[in-house]
């Protein structure tokens, strides 16, 4: 604009008028994303209510085979890890640069958490013999179509772990940029997107835990 | 508008602690053993008051835009579009396919 | 000088006027030199060239293969390729045309090159975005050229199942190619609408945003809710195929009608993603060559979001004969003819538009008229196909072949064309033959209507879509298809040879060729780097052609603050020093 009268900080790109511009449109940009993703994810719910609605007593059945205990677990390190995230930039705003790192890096360590309970879930399963799809080959389900269900459980969970694991990488990307003090109270676009996006799969946890774990 | 919001420490921390009394109380409820179609449905409500704190004041929805909210439950809006005509033909075709 | 002191509802802004000059010493293309240069601009002027190139380059891959089946269909039986390359070229026709051009062509190339101009911003919200998209486009498409040199596809590009997850060939890595070009679209689309929400220069509000914006955000809005119900799809199709999951497969206990359902939740509102920006441009060019302030401006706006609106819960008239519930069936073919309503509301104020207004019949203005041509016969068709009782009968034969062709080629491609030669002068600074355009545009109507207006007839008799081989009865049909396709062909060369002699020989354009009152004609052409040198203050919108074109120059603020973004300016009180 025509009246630059303050030096333009570092991350201002040349097309913003200023910061606060700059923060709101990627912040819309990750919502836009948010819709995208709940809609991508609400896909697999939809199949799932749609088997359930087929197969009702299949769901209740093959329930039994997953660990509500794991479950619980992995529910309070994820919700553990969405107040991190949130202190995370908490602390970028108050300029706490040291907290930033902190928080990120508890963030972190719960994400490699569950993703190691998820995978000992997982192994269990495998050495029962329930596999997706054809590969399934477990017979403690009295029922014809119990691999649709370890089919979707699979699908959901695993997309899941998926959106973890990109938010380790993520996480990591987040705490070498704080590490060389590139955030405060100005500017935590990144934190802030990043933070949004975790929340997002903290949000499908919570739908994915009672809908697998608790139906039995 | 600016999207800027600071949450108190209380406030996150008390956010978080609602979420994990939610998440023991969905669990006692799951061994409570309550016939079908109910444990299903409380466990939902449950799973949608967690939601709603985590988008209203980890996401700060509560103080942002209103058009990032609209976004939000417009997702929701055509989520249910995509099930509920799906279901639709599901429920009412004469024969299911998958029992031939 | 000309001073113009306008208030904002927040304060009183001055705004000095400035003269728009007609050529800039800098613009995008001499700003850097080298191939490394483009393919590492975040520009969005660059970023549209890009994908121009490589859209057109995937058009006339298409194109051939249309050509090869057209001659295949010579004659009845065996012409020249066998029945397995056949099906392997019509879905890759099919899959390249949709996924490769339509979907991207006007958001990501028109889009991405004008409409940050139209808002008066100097860049898309998210440049770095933006260049992530045209990669994640290009190596998308570089799969889909994989898939077609290891195996080819022959399952029509809807990849029904259970045929898709048991047929040999390259499905799956094709499959994952149109998932990763998927992306590029959401993110195109993400950008487009925090581009029309953030950065609005002050002045544009809501209704002085161009109808293409207007246009490109419905189209936007209709990408990030529907394009991620075709990622899961794609996803589950894949793990069909590797695992065997049995979601779609009848045989294991699936349903493979759920497929048709999430694959038409994203592809019929997908019809619209590829039509709706080609709505947008006809208003601009209506409005530009007739003189007039655009008829029902509200209305057109409007329509579009209700079309995108309506076209989600449409979908299952794919579906008829598919197996799905007569119930459903009902439901979804009375909510088909909703759809014609904004349609019509469209057409209706287009010509309204240009009744009594000043027309004056340069190229671009004749691909519309085109546009409203045959885009009118193609709606009405679909109406016809909305109907129940009558879809049973034509489903899967060359009547739907024919409507669709009518939509996407008459609607669509006839808008792009039409917008290519409308805004060629701004991108390039450089005018085209006007004799050789409209000679191409003549070519491209008259063999778009002799390839497919056969195919109408054929298609009521019987013909069914997809087959390798007919009765001999439709011999002569399909022959003047086949000729129709060639003028068609040679149509379109001429129009891209045209334009590629613009570039080098063409004259001059100068800043505004048209006397176009839209914002994007108001600075030089080719555009400068970063399009405005400051943000400019907007007094009125692109369609005011009642006012004279001196207030079209560009305002500066000049009295210390901006007004707010999509801040109402008016001109309260103008005076004229020196």
């Amino acid at each position: 604009m025509a009246n630059h009268s303050t030096t333009t900080p570092a991350h201002l790109l040349h097309h913003y008028v200023d910061s606060d511009q700059q923060f709101d449109a990627a912040k819309l940009g990750m919502w836009i994303f948010i819709v995208t993703e709940t809609l991508m994810f609400g896909g697999l719910f939809g199949a799932y209510i749609v088997y359930r609605v087929l197969y009702p007593e299949l769901f209740t059945l093959a329930s039994e085979e997953l660990d509500t205990i794991m479950g619980s677990i992995n529910t309070v390190v994820l919700i553990g890890s969405s107040l991190t995230v949130a202190l995370a930039i908490k602390s970028a705003q108050v300029n706490n640069k040291r907290n930033i790192i902190i928080n990120l890096a508890i963030t972190l360590a719960l994400a490699c958490v569950f993703m190691i309970i998820k995978y000992f879930e997982y192994t269990h399963k495998f050495e029962l013999g329930i596999f997706p799809g054809v590969y399934y080959e477990y017979g403690g389900i009295d029922h014809p179509q119990a691999h649709i269900f370890f089919s979707i459980y699979y699908m959901m969970t695993g997309l899941h772990g998926i959106h973890i694991t990109i938010g380790i990488g993520l996480m990591i990307w987040l705490l070498v940029k704080a590490s060389k003090n590139e955030f405060h109270s100005g500017y935590y676009t990144p934190v802030e997107i990043v933070g949004l996006y975790w929340h997002l799969v903290d949000i499908i946890w919570i739908f994915l835990f009672p809908l697998f774990y608790l139906i039995d | 508008m600016s999207g800027h919001h600071s949450s108190s420490y209380k406030l996150l921390l008390s956010v978080a602690g609602a979420l994990l009394a939610l998440t023991v109380l969905t669990v006692v409820v799951h061994y409570m053993y309550i016939p079908e179609p109910y444990s299903i449905i409380i466990a939902v409500v449950i799973a949608v008051f967690k939601a709603a704190l985590v988008a209203l004041f980890f996401m700060n929805l509560y103080w942002d835009s209103r058009f990032n909210t609209m976004l939000f439950i417009t997702a929701f809006v055509f989520l249910t579009l995509l099930v509920g005509i799906t279901l639709l033909d599901v429920l009412s075709r004469d024969v299911p396919v998958p029992s031939f | 000088m000309a001073t113009a002191e306008a208030s904002s509802n927040i304060s009183k802004v001055q705004v000095r006027r400035y003269k728009p000059e007609e050529y800039a010493e800098h613009n995008y293309l001499n700003v850097a030199k080298g191939l490394w240069s483009w393919l590492t601009s975040v520009d969005h002027k660059r970023i549209g060239i890009l994908y121009l190139v490589t859209t057109t380059f995937f058009f006339l891959v298409g194109g051939v293969m249309a050509l090869l089946l057209r001659i295949e269909l010579w004659t009845p039986a065996q012409t020249f390729v066998d029945a397995n390359t056949y099906n392997q070229l019509f879905t890759l026709h099919g899959a390249i045309m949709i996924f490769l051009f339509l979907v991207p062509s006007v958001p990501a190339v028109l889009g991405n090159f004008i409409l940050p101009i139209q808002v008066g911003a100097k860049d898309m919200a998210l440049p770095r975005l933006n260049l992530f998209s045209y990669y994640l486009y290009a190596i998308g498409s570089l799969i889909a050229v994989y898939s077609i040199l290891h195996g080819g596809i022959d399952t029509g590009w809807t990849f029904y199942t259970p045929y898709s997850s048991q047929t040999g060939g390259a499905v799956t890595s094709l499959v994952f190619g149109v998932f990763v070009v998927g992306f590029s679209s959401i993110l195109t689309a993400v950008n487009i609408i925090a581009t029309i929400h953030k950065l609005r220069a002050p002045g544009i509000t809501w209704s002085k945003l161009s109808l293409f914006g207007w246009s490109l955000y419905a189209t936007s809005i209709i990408i990030i809710l529907a394009t991620p119900v075709l990622a899961i799809t794609l996803l589950l199709l894949t793990m069909e195929r590797i695992f065997g999951i049995g979601i779609f497969d009848p045989a294991l206990g699936g349903d493979p009608i759920l497929f048709q359902h999430f694959f038409w939740f994203y592809s019929h509102p997908a019809v619209y993603i590829m039509i709706v920006p080609g709505f947008g441009i006809v208003s601009e060019i209506v409005s530009t060559f007739t003189r007039k302030v655009i008829f029902g401006y509200w209305a057109i706006a409007i329509s579009s979001l209700a079309i995108a609106f309506i076209g989600f819960l449409v979908w299952g008239h794919h579906m008829f004969v598919s197996g799905q519930a007569s119930l459903a069936s009902m439901v979804f073919s009375f909510l088909s003819f909703l759809v014609g309503i904004p349609t019509g509301i469209k057409i209706f104020n287009w010509l309204a538009t240009m009744h009594r207004g000043s027309i004056s019949l340069r190229t671009p203005l004749l691909y519309i008229l085109g546009f409203l041509f045959l885009f009118t016969i193609g709606g009405f068709t679909g109406i016809a196909l909305a109907t129940l009782a009558l879809d049973v009968h034509v489903h899967d034969t060359y009547y739907v072949v024919a409507h669709f062709h009518f939509v996407m080629v008459g609607g669509m491609v006839m808008a792009f064309m039409g917008g290519l030669h409308y805004w060629w002068p701004k991108m390039f600074g450089r005018m085209y033959n006007q004799a050789v355009a409209k000679i191409g545009c003549l070519l491209i109507f008259l063999g778009f209507n002799l390839t497919f207006m056969p195919q109408f007839i054929m298609g009521i008799q019987g013909m069914p879509r997809r087959y390798f081989n007919y009765i001999d009865q439709f011999q002569g049909l399909h022959q003047i298809s086949t000729i129709g396709a060639f003028v068609l062909g040679i149509g379109f060369i001429i129009a891209i040879a045209n334009f590629i002699m613009a570039i080098y020989k063409g004259k001059k354009a100068g800043a505004n060729p048209w006397g176009s009152r839209a914002l994007e004609w108001q600075i030089p052409s080719p555009v400068p780097p970063h399009n405005f040198d400051h943000i400019p203050v907007i007094i009125h919108g692109p369609y005011d052609y009642h006012q004279p074109m001196a207030d079209f120059q560009l305002g500066l603020a000049t009295n210390g603050h901006a007004p707010a973004h999509g801040a109402e300016i008016s001109a309260e009180k103008q005076e004229t020093e020196e």
